[in-house]
């Protein structure tokens, strides 16, 4: 959680599940950041989530610097206290898949590889894997933090790859003025917060992993123009190649002029969406 | 100087009876002291139904114990012989798309790891981890394990939304479709453990009860000439081990004369105790003896089984605990649970005494057992699967350093736990269930 865009993905994820477009299913954070898996947790209560459900991931190894526009989560309320209230990201997929529909699940990445690598290798999860998920959508930037983590994960993992190169996402700006005016519903909104902590306003931010959520969201697959099939690679400076070919199982999303008025309002009125109060199954 | 050692295999025979001994001095020879064979380490796992509140069970701090819960107030004086494990998970025991029953999915999967297939007939699960560990090191012992119970051990019919009884009524499991029916009726452990492997009828249990004389009587012979030889530590320990075995079986008697009393021809199991804490002393005696002679390694205990709606008047509540359990944040109900657990803990509490008292050269029966207390299921009402209450009591023989409580991060398969128990009884294998890993910070540093 280094960019603004996966701060507002995180919003556009929970307009998705207020409108029953998708649900989501599990979030896992790659930094070894705990104030960002605290600002997803706040982000989940703000939308109604009750702090049931799966906890939130949130990636091992040395304590990573907090971005400053997390440091809003200071002021949320979330139930993590310490690192033993989330779950190791590998394992939490595992689990989280383990209970989704057959092909039913898009899992997004926006980040290093490192953890959907290591669910590679988890025993059986592979399994899970080809009988659960119809899709991985990954952003270009932030694969070159583990480049070798990337280059596995394209050759081993088992499904369909679409991959938001940066210039798309660069070209898809979600615009920074819709902030003041979209999002005045609430006094208090995380991700609010979050984007004006994050640069001067008002700015326009690209959208690599909201566009790779739009892919992943069936209802609206029709949003997206992606390439031909083919096999990405990745250079040594962790820039992806990409050389098509007829049995591969990668594709680029590739950028439609026409299409771009209707993206970006579909980021704004996803992102802007007013959470939906939801019923209990169960009393507790 | 040496001295012929007294074999660990022997047993005091006489009559068709054959009394395993406990781990006794004179099965070392005297040079050979300071290389003493470690006895083994015992493995038990003690499981109890419908969830736990949980608010009087977690500490809220982690690292060493101190005051400990409402609930865990009878383990106080062992808080240095026990670990209390946090956040572990089992994802096998969620509906995962598969709707009601968790209460058959809990116990089905708590040792086995896999989520049982919902089903009233062709049942399916997996092999449970006690089992793994049973057909290694149950080689090297009479029993290559015990599956014990308290209740009602019906295998057929439905138990839980669709879910077989044979998934809340068994803990073990040989394989995926062959669940190890618990033992529940006392005289029937007792004659498996120190009989010729006969089980007898009710009536042919009634004839020969005419002549009953304890099996102890009819291994005297043999039990003079063995004392002959020993020191007097071991004939202490020896008398305090025979006494134990007399012991329990005045108490079957007893609970058999009692349940003649109430009611000769109901249908109860032969020796059960009506009242539940001697019934569970009395299956706990017959575990202390067994792991004392090395007649088993292994034992699982499903003190009632999941799902239960057994009222406990022993305490005042008349109320079926089952039902209880879905309290509904009422406080007079999460009150009974409470007792209820508390009740449960305290007959543990007792158990864990005497295996602490019992001496096995420089440690306690304790130090070289792992004794797992837990349940299926954290949160009753609302029926979580994670963050189980687990309890483990002893030291693997020195490999654990208890008195602590650590919590491991959300989502931790307890099958990590399995991977690690089973580490311990020397069965090493590479993963199991849901398994991502070994559990770290048990062992000693």
């Amino acid at each position: 959680m280094e960019r603004i865009d996966d701060v507002l993905a995180l919003a556009m994820l929970n307009g998705l599940d207020g409108k029953r477009e998708a649900r989501l299913a599990a979030i896992a954070v790659s930094r070894a950041d705990l104030a960002a898996a605290q600002f997803c947790d706040a982000v989940r209560m703000f939308y109604g989530g009750s702090g049931r459900g799966l906890p939130i991931g949130l990636a091992d190894g040395r304590p990573s610097a907090t971005e400053p526009m997390l440091n809003v989560a200071l002021a949320q309320k979330s139930a993590i206290k310490s690192i033993n209230d989330t779950a190791d990201p590998a394992t939490l997929i595992r689990n989280a898949l383990m209970a989704q529909y057959d092909r039913n699940t898009t899992v997004v990445l926006s980040g290093p590889a490192t953890d959907l690598v290591k669910l590679l290798y988890i025993f059986g999860a592979q399994d899970w894997i080809v009988r659960k998920v119809r899709l991985l959508c990954v952003t270009e930037p932030g694969l070159d933090a583990d480049t070798a983590a990337a280059r596995k994960l394209f050759a081993e993992w088992p499904t369909s790859i679409v991959v938001v190169p940066r210039d798309v996402g660069e070209a898809l700006a979600f615009p920074g003025e819709c902030i003041d005016k979209d999002f005045s519903w609430s006094s208090s909104h995380p991700v609010v917060a979050a984007y004006r902590a994050y640069g001067t306003m008002p700015y326009n931010a690209p959208s690599w992993a909201m566009a790779a959520i739009l892919c992943g969201v069936q209802a609206r697959d029709n949003y997206m123009r992606l390439s031909d099939a083919g096999t990405v690679g990745v250079a040594a400076d962790g820039r992806l190649t990409f050389a098509t070919s007829d049995n591969g199982k990668h594709r680029r999303v590739l950028l439609d002029p026409d299409q771009k008025e209707g993206i970006i309002r579909t980021y704004i009125e996803l992102a802007s969406a007013k959470p939906v109060e939801r019923k209990p199954r169960h009393p507790a | 100087m040496t001295r012929k050692a007294l074999p660990r295999r022997t047993f005091l025979r006489g009559m068709g009876t054959a009394v395993a001994l406990p781990f006794l001095d004179a099965m070392a020879p005297a040079v050979a002291a300071v290389r003493r064979a470690s006895p083994p380490v015992r493995m038990a796992f003690v499981y109890v139904p419908n969830g736990i509140i949980m608010d009087g069970w977690n500490p809220d701090y982690e690292g060493t114990l101190g005051e400990l819960p409402r609930i865990l107030k009878p383990m106080e004086p062992f808080r240095q012989d026990i670990t209390l494990l946090g956040n572990l998970t089992h994802n096998t025991g969620r509906a995962l798309l598969d709707g009601a029953g968790d209460h058959g999915r809990c116990c089905a999967s708590y040792l086995t790891g896999v989520q049982p297939r919902k089903t009233v007939t062709d049942i399916r699960a997996g092999v449970s981890f006690d089992q793994i560990v049973a057909s290694e090191v149950g080689k090297q012992t009479r029993f290559p394990s015990l599956e014990l119970g308290m209740e009602d051990a019906r295998q057929a019919g439905d138990c839980d939304s669709g879910y077989s009884c044979a998934y809340t009524n068994n803990l073990a499991w040989k394989s995926e479709t062959e669940p190890l029916p618990p033992i529940l009726d006392p005289r029937a452990l007792f004659e498996r453990l120190f009989g010729n492997g006969r089980v007898l009828t009710p009536e042919a249990r009634a004839r020969e009860s005419l002549y009953r004389r304890s099996i102890l009587d009819f291994v005297r012979d043999d039990t003079k000439r063995l004392e002959s030889g020993l020191g007097p530590s071991d004939r202490r320990k020896l008398d305090e081990y025979l006494s134990s075995i007399r012991e329990i079986e005045r108490q079957i008697e007893k609970a058999e004369r009692d349940n003649a009393q109430i009611d000769p021809h109901m249908e109860k199991p032969y020796g059960t105790p009506a009242d539940f804490a001697e019934h569970f002393k009395l299956m706990t005696d017959m575990m202390t003896v067994a792991f004392q002679s090395d007649l088993t390694r292994v034992i699982t205990f499903l003190v009632t089984h999941e799902g239960t709606s057994r009222p406990y008047r022993e305490i005042d509540i008349p109320d079926g605990h089952h039902p209880l359990t879905h309290h509904r944040n009422q406080p007079e109900l999460i009150e009974k649970v409470t007792q209820i657990n508390s009740y449960h803990v305290r007959q543990f509490a007792e158990w864990i005494n005497r295996l602490k008292s019992i001496r096995e050269g420089d440690a306690s029966l304790l130090d070289n057992c792992m004794i797992v207390y837990g349940a299926g299921l954290s949160d009753g009402n609302r029926h979580l699967h994670e963050d189980l209450p687990t309890l483990i009591a002893g030291r693997a023989g020195g490999r654990f350093k208890p008195g602590r409580r650590i919590v491991y991060r959300k989502e931790t398969p307890m099958c990590n736990l399995f991977l690690t128990m089973m580490d311990r009884m020397g069965v090493h294998v590479e993963h199991f269930g849901d398994s991502t890993g070994r559990l770290d910070a048990l062992d000693l540093g």
